[in-house]
């Protein structure tokens, strides 16, 4: 491996600028990245549903509606048990199912796979609106801890070790999700799926229920990411509350070329992003117009893309349905 | 197999267009248009009417307005900012007397619906109205006195000389007018306290959720708190109360709220909320239907009055001298001898 990659000149150029801004203002800085951080993670783990299903050949498009559904979900069990542990098992059980008739649509079915994750949204957004009640609140959110010693490291400290519990369970799960992808026989199976299936099938691996588990699964992470949102991050649910980051997250995925590591990183670079935005607002520095402020994130994004993409290609068997016997 | 599942799809979409529900009241809908029969519908903007704040306010004050008329109200809840005159012609193709549509951003379309149905009399909230059309009355405030009202406190309740909000789209000039108005507030305190206090408010990247963000109102909140502001003042529907939620999660730290007394409305930001920036948008939208009823209501622009909310359970951590100062300020401003510096 080439020392100077043209990645490694971006994480190189990445940690230059950082350390850069550390030394200009320390405080701020920590600030606006554990800000990015914040903004990032529910993105980068929306992104792992996309990457998890489209890596077996199953477009979803319907990350949003399980995100909205699992946050309501998790919020009013939250607020009805008085116990935040029992919504968010609620909720990760309700994504999972969004999951599972995802996969009833797209694999036994056979059904057009934008169709059915459309689906998912509209029953989400009828279903939250039509139920949502004001006036309800949750005895806690999921508090930050402080990670013992790590935490009082500068800098990586405040941006990587004080975050509630859902945080680090999301961190896991990512990385998690990388080694399982790379380096399991599950992980071989998925991409083989994705890419081949019939080639897959005639190896011995049941396409329709490796799909119809990593669907599910997927599901049940998406379930994380909006428990996240209504648990950790505001504590409260409104209707409309993930405000479009399911689709966000389809973006970041294609940017990280559908793998949970690239995703992150693309995920981590748009939340900064926005907490610079954020910056810039607050310190006043320069008079800029907020309109420029405000869409500097989706032009440093699609900057970025540009430069550093080169050709993005797609599992190959994405969006088809298989069928057994098929070429 | 397929065309069973795009039935569903179809009635599923149908159902997201919107939300159509009647108030209870004397008439139904079905006498609309009829001889004796007062109807009122409302248009919200792109939020939804329980948002806690200001179209919630609006149809709280045309449900009040209208059964005080002995009439009816029923509201539609805009979801793409292309169907603001297709939802008035909703209303207005079945003979409803007046249509109350709710901000800033619905304004021209409202002035266009007012020229094409010259008999039914238009309210625009947060709409100033620059046409000369008899049936089209703009509901407008000072917000930026609000602001400056709440700046004010906030500059007196300061510890840390740092005081910040998170607001929705600034292109909305309702909004820009809270915020300028709370920053020459804030400086208008510190010049008093004869101290240096800094003020920032950060607007929403724009874009059609701008005031349904939560999430980014919570997070960018917390920017601000780690960065050492102690007092956040959020205005933008669910946006700014996202803020608000996580300002109560920080021990010592003091919220705003807008529009609304939201001590009620956002119970999860109670622990923060020392007082709300309030439009008095209920009064303002049932009292202008109350002369649309009586045939008084004149066109123009009509303002409606504003100020700030009690300070419910943080009364005791507003001294009393503040206490005193703020209501000569309030005086002042209400009365315009102290400017709040707005420019527009």
């Amino acid at each position: 491996m080439k020392l100077l990659s043209k990645r490694n000149s971006y994480f190189l150029f990445a940690i230059l600028a950082t350390a850069f801004f550390y030394s200009k203002d320390g405080d701020i800085t920590t600030s606006v990245y554990a800000t990015g951080a914040a903004f990032a993670l529910p993105l980068a783990l929306a992104a792992m549903v996309g990457i998890m299903c489209e890596r077996t050949g199953i477009v979803n498009i319907g990350i949003e509606g399980t995100m909205l559904l699992s946050a309501f979900v998790a919020f009013f069990v939250s607020s009805l048990t008085q116990n935040i542990i029992i919504g968010l098992i609620c909720a990760i059980f309700t994504g999972s199912m969004m999951g599972l008739i995802l996969a009833v649509m797209a694999v036994s079915w056979r059904m057009d796979q934008i169709i059915a994750g459309t689906i998912l949204n509209i029953l989400a957004t009828g279903l939250t609106s039509f139920l949502y009640v004001q006036g309800k609140t949750i005895p806690s959110v999921f508090q930050a801890i402080e990670v013992p010693v790590l935490s009082k490291i500068p800098f990586f400290g405040p941006v990587l070790f004080i975050h509630g519990a859902l945080t680090f369970i999301g961190i896991a799960i990512i990385l998690a999700l990388y080694v399982a992808i790379y380096h399991t026989s599950w992980g071989l199976r998925s991409r083989a799926v994705g890419e081949h299936p019939s080639s897959a099938d005639t190896a011995g691996v049941s396409v329709a229920r490796l799909r119809y588990i990593n669907v599910t699964i997927a599901g049940g992470i998406g379930a994380l990411a909006g428990a996240y949102l209504s648990l950790e991050l505001v504590g409260s649910f409104e209707r409309g509350f993930t405000a479009g980051k399911g689709f966000t997250a389809l973006a970041l995925m294609i940017f990280g070329r559908w793998n949970p590591l690239g995703a992150l990183a693309a995920a981590l670079f748009f939340g900064l992003a926005q907490a610079y935005a954020n910056q810039l607002m607050i310190d006043q520095v320069v008079n800029i117009p907020t309109q420029f402020t405000a869409i500097l994130p989706y032009v440093m994004t699609i900057v970025v893309l540009t430069i550093s993409a080169g050709k993005v290609r797609p599992p190959a068997a994405e969006g088809q349905p298989y069928e057994k016997g098929q070429a | 197999m397929i065309k069973r599942i795009s039935a569903v799809t179809a009635a599923l979409a149908l159902a997201t267009v919107g939300f159509i529900v009647p108030a209870q009241a004397a008439t139904t809908e079905a006498d609309c248009g009829t001889a004796g029969a007062f109807c009122v519908g409302l248009v919200t903007d792109l939020g939804k009417v329980d948002d806690k704040s200001f179209n919630q306010s609006a149809w709280e004050g045309a449900k009040a307005g209208a059964a005080k008329a002995g009439g009816f109200a029923k509201y539609i809840e805009t979801t793409d900012s292309k169907d603001y005159a297709k939802n008035m012609a909703l209303f207005a193709d079945k003979g409803y007397n007046v249509i109350v549509t709710v901000g800033f951003l619905m304004g021209d379309a409202t002035a266009a619906a007012a020229v094409k149905y010259p008999k039914i009399k238009f309210i625009g909230v947060d709409q100033f109205n620059s046409s000369t059309a008899t049936n089209n009355t703009g509901l407008i405030f000072d917000e930026d006195k609000a602001g400056f009202l709440a700046g004010y406190l906030a500059a007196y309740l300061t510890k840390t000389n740092k005081v910040g909000a998170v607001f929705g789209m600034k292109e909305v000039l309702p909004v820009r007018k809270f915020g300028e108005g709370y920053e020459n507030g804030i400086a208008y305190g510190a010049a008093e306290r004869s101290k240096k206090i800094k003020s920032t408010v950060v607007y929403h990247a724009a874009g059609d959720n701008a005031f349904a963000d939560p999430a980014w109102g919570a997070t960018t909140a917390n920017q601000l708190l780690t960065q050492g502001y102690d007092i956040i003042f959020g205005a933008g529907g669910s946006t700014g109360n996202g803020a608000l939620g996580k300002v109560a999660q920080k021990a010592g730290a003091f919220c705003i709220g807008v529009d609304t007394d939201q001590y009620y409305t956002v119970p999860e930001a109670k622990a923060c909320i020392v007082t709300s920036a309030e439009k008095k948008l209920s009064l303002g939208v049932s009292t202008l239907i109350a002369q649309a009823k009586a045939g008084t209501i004149k066109g123009g622009n009509f303002t409606g009055q504003v100020g700030l909310s009690p300070f419910h359970d943080l009364d005791s951590k507003v001294p009393a001298v503040v206490k005193v100062r703020l209501k000569k300020v309030t005086t002042g401003i209400l009365a315009g001898s102290i400017s709040t510096g707005f420019k527009g």
